[in-house]
């Protein structure tokens, strides 16, 4: 490598001022005699200056309605039952799309609650999605490999789908702040959404109300979805569905088990 | 199982990129305060959010949602938020798993998350009409639309790695951000600087 490429690859530290070693030395002793290198971080430095004049900024309507987000949040988390809460944040009429409403109620909310409103959410993106299904099934062993190069951990269960439960296929979405697996189960006209995704420094509940064969998940009802958390080692789980809470609990043994 | 994201973070958080004059959240966390000082430095980001979620999505409207997701979407994951650590950073990364979350669902065109093209561009290849002081002068004189225009005309893997590295994160940032390999971070970020100023020389013949 010439001293001419080995400063062009310093360009970058140098527009952030980033170095290290005696990468620093070598550059500006280089630049003091290369005048062609001396341009090209010029040019650099003009091509900066100018995206950092392109910079939008947000509109101040925009401003204000985050402002006015997080005021509600700060006035509602510490007062008020639930439902007093969601209230508000309906009131709040900062977007008006339902699903978008509905995301919004999730900050105000307990920490498992938070989890609902987020599963329950997801499982809205799935069913209003234009092609929910980025995988089709042709079983588990079909759906679960194709998950292989776009996640950071493998969805660990062994059930894949049955008459009652058909596996119709999966996709890679979000839960909250992390990739997601994701598992779509039809029960008669049901939809069943399965999200398996990261479970560590997520609100989880210490307890949960359901049992799940030797586990314990946590049971909500909320906007007339029925919803099923539950961890099993470093995996999370969610079930989402307007199925009733009972059918979601024999698909979670299902789930669960290690067979 | 892979590393967990919280750790990471920890790592990546250099003390430059913090907000300066600012109390850190962590710190806040710590003395029992949280909602308030948690809501103001999301707010402290609206800006550079939104700048980022206009580039993205190229419309106003879009970007406002992307910015009011990702709001809603931090504020329910504060709990995972890692005292500490890179609070920009984290939210950034929530808003391009957003964008590629929306655009997942709402397309019938896949998104090229990984443009091709970055990998056999020549680094120079901003060369051919920058040479010497006048070209300078003329990428100089460029206006915020044609650099917009040009930024717009890229790739969005170009666009997103250029957005990324002016914001000042680092290369591990960039990488946790855009879900890539750190290794590869540099070398894309110089060719797609390249290709923004050949578009750049076409806007200021």
């Amino acid at each position: 490598m010439t001293d001419c490429e080995r400063a062009r690859e310093l360009i970058p530290n140098a527009l952030r001022g980033r170095w290290s070693g005696a990468d620093k030395s070598f550059f500006d002793e280089h630049l003091k005699t290369c005048a062609k290198c001396r341009s090209l971080l010029e040019r650099e430095q003009a091509l900066d200056q100018g995206l950092r004049a392109a910079r939008f900024s947000a509109p101040e309507e925009l401003k204000q309605k985050l402002a006015s987000q997080l005021n509600q949040e700060q006035t509602t988390t510490h007062k008020g039952p639930v439902l007093a809460r969601r209230t508000a944040f309906a009131a709040a009429g900062l977007l008006s799309a339902a699903l978008v409403v509905g995301l919004l109620t999730v900050h105000a909310l307990s920490p498992d609650e938070r989890l609902v409103g987020e599963a329950i959410n997801d499982h809205l993106r799935v069913l209003y999605a234009e092609h929910p299904l980025e995988v089709e099934s042709g079983g588990i062993h079909q759906v679960k490999p194709w998950f292989t190069s776009r996640l950071d951990f493998a969805p660990a269960f062994a059930f894949s789908g049955d008459d009652e439960f058909a596996l119709q296929g999966g996709a890679v979405s979000y839960f909250i702040d992390r990739k997601a697996a994701v598992f779509v189960f039809k029960y008669r006209l049901h939809t069943i959404t399965l999200f398996v995704f990261r479970a560590e420094n997520l609100p989880w509940s210490a307890r949960g109300n359901t049992p799940i064969g030797e586990l314990r998940g946590e049971a909500a009802t909320e906007r007339g979805f029925h919803t099923l958390l539950w961890r099993d080692a470093d995996l999370g789980y969610a079930l989402v569905s307007d199925a009733e809470a009972p059918t979601l609990a024999r698909l979670a043994a299902k789930i669960a088990s290690k067979n | 199982m892979a590393s967990s994201l919280p750790s990471v973070w920890l790592e990546t958080a250099p003390e430059a990129l913090r907000p300066a004059g600012k109390s850190w959240y962590g710190s806040r966390m710590q003395r029992g305060e949280r909602a308030r000082p948690f809501g103001d430095e999301l707010l402290a980001h609206a800006d550079a959010l939104y700048h980022f979620a206009r580039n993205l999505t190229r419309a106003d409207d879009a970007a406002r949602e992307l910015v009011q997701d990702t709001f809603v979407r931090a504020l329910g994951a504060q709990g995972s938020f890692v005292a500490g650590s890179n609070l920009k950073a984290w939210l950034f990364r929530i808003l391009h798993n957003a964008f590629v979350d929306r655009h997942r669902r709402t397309s019938k065109s896949p998104l090229e998350l990984r443009d091709d093209t970055l990998d056999g561009a020549p680094e120079d290849a901003g060369d051919v009409w920058l040479r010497g002081d006048i070209e300078l002068e003329r990428l100089r004189r460029l206006v915020a639309d044609d650099i917009r225009a040009a930024l717009a005309e890229l790739s969005l893997e170009a666009r997103t790695v250029i957005l990324l590295d002016v914001e000042g994160f680092t290369e591990t940032e960039i990488a946790r951000v855009m879900d890539s390999a750190i290794g590869t971070v540099k070398s894309r970020l110089i060719r797609a600087r390249a290709k923004l100023r050949v578009l750049l020389g076409d806007y200021a013949r």
